[in-house]
């Protein structure tokens, strides 16, 4: 019986110090981003590092004053918003169109959709930047959108998903004299928020956050997003980072709050790769 | 006429994903593939012309790319197998019944929802040189006063280890959750019937826990894998490939190619190798995990 | 090979509830005995108490009238096999079985002769090298057992090893795990919810009920000596018929009121006239058992009964029947298979009063002792 208690407090101990070490940068950060500018660096060094002393939010009003902060948020919520919100509707299409419906090819397409798991986005910058440039497309929303509503690995997920309903509800629609997008839309669809909501989730975790590209295909601010302008914000002088953290702080609390609410729903969707891996 | 007749209404709905998927993807894959063959420069007068494999001879003369296959091989080598342990051993605390898990369970997996290039950005002030970086303070304090002042990024040797902290704390939340969904996996009884035949606590890990959860590591190592080839932000924002190339990866290399130096050709060479070594090193985890036998027979 | 003893064990779990409540049962050295009661009686976690798998609230265990509470699982030397059979499944059947002697580190050579007794013993020749997912229910089953005898434990444990299988390889498995307890000797407990299985298998039967014992007993007592109305309902299939009735003194003893007849209580039935005398003109029940009606032409104290549903086995038939003076349930009535009876058909019965069974009212058995 002691042995059991001994063993659940230091196990206690231990998850609290590697909590405390976890959660250290972020503290970092929000604390930093209310710290007059003068202290922000002088402080960094020691546990002062995490209490802000005189709060102050001028840190975020300079941000608002030498950039177009709420551009880029906004330019990241359409961005983001609309691939998911497309990729939605494009990959759930296709994952049902592979696990319910029969079409010649269907069976080669699959295997392609799968074979392309395996490159990931750093392996097609490159030249995807080259095709549409030479395209004509550049510094623009539709450039950032497009190339990734359509995504292997969320059609992977909604196929192993749909695979495993019950087809009892799809020939009861069959019967009442549903067409295949009525029963998809009416019938599948409503039955299938698990993986709707995962989908969702990775997707918009993934999304928000994607560097390379923006780098390679917007010059200037118009169409830039957070996870570039930050980057940016960082090379323009003068190096404020109080500023730095105040943009940081604002940048990540979007996506923050959704996670802190959503959370059952993200940890369900990583979970979701990993069962189906 | 139904359009329905003419084409079946499976290809029609997955047609918008197909298209995407071979314009954004396929088509990219393999444009790169025959850049790679060309010597397409696009700042040099010289015309357009199929070389064939030069621009990958040349690669491999140039110590430069050599160094960033090495950093690349290097940081996936150590990354991988710490990131899983500490992902196997945070879900392993977590596993317990304790009261507060679900606050662990979202601090630790907090990282991971920041995006990478702010993450980034904060970590260069972690590794701040002088005393008044936050590293350097921590480890003199736990030091004791020992520790001298390093500039992480601009140091030769801790440049690249930087890098490799840096990632493993912003990836590790996403493997260990994932590790433990595999452990939740396992049922209780076998753990109890272990208990009976007498196995200890280490006893129950290594027969009962590590075998449970060979797919789940196999999938999270690969993954891992992945993903420290990719290795790009950290490298652009932290270190910009310094000192001296010390953290320039394969990723790094391919956009200094094509977008600084205009070298199109070699910047699509290298995404190809990229592209072929990621596949090498899946193929090679997959082959070497299925060759680890389950306990193996006498 | 050990006794085991449950002294005055009480359970109670964290939320509440009271899994077992005072449970005083010894089991004798090499004896097979079987607790059995309805879901969620308690009797998987007197297993599990044993086993070591959960701590009591109150009370001693004792294996050979050694107390154990304090022993870890691995230390008590007794094997389990579960109801899910729990083999590990990235193992073959073989490592299996060498896992527990393994763990306890004994010699190659006698993890190898023990790995072959068992193996000839169950019938596990050609399944060695398999993995558990590659047998069939009854394979596993067996396996479960020999990793189980492997460890020539203390005490077997089963927790319903046979709720998983097929009809007719339950009925097979049954007789092979009564012939190999014989065989081996090993004291065992053993845990279901099927009371058939229970009177089959076991030397001596536990009823359980709600976290306490009922009755204690040999099978063919529980069954014509049931020491309650639970029992008696619970052992049997279908149970005893159980009515609400009163007692009377009649010049030749006693009657009890049964459907507006007085029936005499003969001195040589199940009833004991002697105890009975304590209950006379306060409610009682009576039971009889669905054998204890017979078809009667002479008319002679007959019940008529109207037939509410059939179900022809074959060898017999058992009827469910109403009788109109008895409120209630229905009647269960066994009858030889011919001649065959209908739905709705009005039959005349006489009851054997000699195999009459008397319940006070609290549905204690009327015999003069307790269970």
């Amino acid at each position: 019986m002691r042995r059991r208690l001994v063993a659940t407090m230091l196990s206690y101990a231990a998850l609290a110090l590697l909590a405390l070490l976890f959660v250290a940068p972020v503290l970092l950060m929000m604390a930093g981003s209310l710290k007059p500018e003068a202290r922000v660096l002088t402080e960094a060094g020691s546990l002062k590092a995490f209490l802000p002393g005189n709060w102050t939010l001028q840190n975020y009003r300079d941000v608002f004053a030498r950039v177009d902060f709420a551009r880029y948020l906004g330019n990241s919520l359409i961005i983001t918003g609309s691939v998911v919100v497309a990729g939605l509707v494009v990959n759930s299409l296709a994952g049902y169109a592979f696990a319910r419906l029969a079409w010649r090819g269907r069976r080669l397409l699959f295997t392609l959709t799968l074979a392309i798991l395996v490159l990931p986005l750093e392996a097609i910058a490159v030249p995807l930047f080259y095709q549409v440039t030479w395209m004509g497309w550049r510094d623009d929303y539709l450039v950032q959108i497009l190339p990734f509503i359509a995504n292997a690995f969320s059609v992977y997920l909604f196929y192993t998903f749909f695979v495993d309903l019950p087809p009892e509800l799809e020939e009861a629609a069959r019967l009442d004299g549903a067409g295949p997008l009525r029963t998809f839309a009416t019938i599948i669809v409503p039955n299938s928020k698990p993986v709707f909501a995962s989908v969702a989730i990775l997707s918009f975790l993934g999304q928000w956050g994607v560097f390379i590209w923006p780098l390679l295909v917007t010059s200037g601010e118009r169409v830039r997003p957070l996870s570039l302008a930050i980057a940016t914000f960082y090379t323009l002088p003068p190096l404020q980072w109080g500023d730095i953290f105040a943009f940081g702080v604002m940048m990540v609390s979007p996506i923050l709050v959704v996670f802190l609410f959503f959370q059952r729903w993200f940890v369900r969707g990583v979970v979701a790769t990993g069962l189906k891996g | 006429m139904r359009l329905r007749t003419l084409i079946p209404t499976g290809a029609l709905f997955a047609l918008p994903a197909m298209a995407g998927l071979t314009c954004f993807v396929a088509i990219p894959f393999l444009l790169a593939i025959a850049l790679s063959l060309t010597n397409l420069h696009l700042a040099s007068p010289l015309p357009v012309a199929f070389v064939g494999a030069t621009q990958f001879v040349r690669l491999f003369e140039d110590p430069a790319f050599i160094r960033a296959l090495l950093n690349s091989l290097l940081f996936a080598a150590v990354v991988v197998p710490l990131q899983t342990v500490l992902a196997l051993a945070l879900a392993l605390l977590l596993n317990r019944p304790l009261l507060g898990r679900a606050l662990f369970r979202t601090l630790f997996f907090m990282p991971v929802v920041f995006p990478l290039s702010l993450v980034s950005v904060i970590w260069i002030l972690i590794y701040a040189p002088g005393p008044d970086g936050m590293l350097n303070g921590f480890l003199q304090f736990i030091s004791l006063g020992h520790w001298q002042p390093r500039d992480f990024l601009h140091d030769p040797v801790l440049a690249l280890p930087a890098i490799m902290l840096t990632s493993i704390w912003q990836g590790v939340g996403f493997q260990m959750v994932i590790v433990l969904a595999g452990l939740q996996n396992i049922p209780e009884q076998l753990y109890e019937a272990a208990c009976l035949d007498g196995a200890g606590r280490w006893q129950r890990f290594w027969h009962i826990t590590l075998p449970g959860l060979r797919n789940t590591l196999i999938f999270v190592m690969l993954v891992t894998t992945i993903l420290a080839f990719r290795l790009f932000e950290q490298v652009q924002i932290m270190t910009h490939g310094g000192p001296n190339r010390a953290t320039a990866t394969v990723m790094f290399e391919a956009v200094q190619a094509a977008f600084s130096r205009q070298q199109v050709a070699q910047g699509a060479a290298i995404t190809v190798v990229f592209f072929v070594v990621v596949v090498a090193v899946t193929l090679l985890q997959r082959r070497l995990s299925v060759q680890v036998p389950r306990e193996a027979s006498r | 090979m050990a006794s085991v003893g449950f002294i005055d064990v009480s359970k109670r779990f964290a939320d509440g509830t009271e899994a077992l409540a005072g449970i005083e049962l010894r089991i004798e050295d090499g004896e097979l005995m079987v607790v059995v009661g309805p879901s969620g009686c308690g009797k998987s976690t007197a297993l599990r108490l044993l086993a070591g798998l959960e701590q009591p609230t109150a009370g001693e265990l004792r294996i050979d009238d050694e107390v154990v509470n304090d022993m870890a699982p691995q230390q008590r030397n007794v094997a389990m096999v579960f109801q899910n059979y729990a083999l590990y499944p990235h193992m073959n059947v073989r490592r299996n079985l060498e896992f527990p002697l393994r763990m306890q580190k004994l010699p190659a050579d006698e993890i190898a002769r023990r790995t072959a007794w068992a193996t000839q013993l169950l019938q596990l020749d050609g399944l060695m090298e398999r993995l558990p997912k590659q047998l069939s229910g009854g394979q596993r089953q067996r396996v479960a057992m020999g990793r189980a005898i492997v460890r020539e434990p203390r005490a077997f444990l089963m927790d319903e090893p046979l709720s998983n299988l097929d009809a007719k390889l339950r009925v097979q498995i049954r007789g092979e795990i009564a012939a190999l307890q014989r065989r081996l000797g090993i004291t065992t407990l053993y845990v279901t919810h099927d009371q058939v299985e229970a009177m089959t298998l076991g030397d001596r039967v536990a009823v359980m009920h709600a976290g306490r014992l009922q009755q204690v007993s040999a099978p063919q007592v529980l069954y014509e000596r049931p020491a309650n109305i639970f029992v008696a309902q619970f052992i049997g299939s279908p149970g005893m018929n159980i009515y609400a009735s009163r007692l009377q003194r009649t010049d030749n003893g006693l009657a009890c009121a049964f459907a507006d007849h007085w029936l005499d209580l003969p001195p040589d039935g199940h009833a004991n006239l002697v105890a009975a005398q304590a209950h006379i003109d306060r409610p009682v029940y009576i039971g009889l058992r669905p054998e204890a009606f017979a078809r009667t032409d002479v008319d002679v104290e007959t019940l008529t009964m109207t037939v509410k549903a059939v179900e022809a086995l074959g060898h017999e038939q058992l009827l469910y029947a109403d009788i109109p003076q008895v409120s209630g349930e229905n009647t269960a009535i066994r009858l030889p298979a011919l001649p065959m009876i209908a739905i709705g058909d009005r039959l005349p019965l006489a009851v054997d009063s000699r195999r009459i069974h008397l319940f006070d009212a609290e549905g204690r058995a009327i015999d003069g002792e307790q269970a």
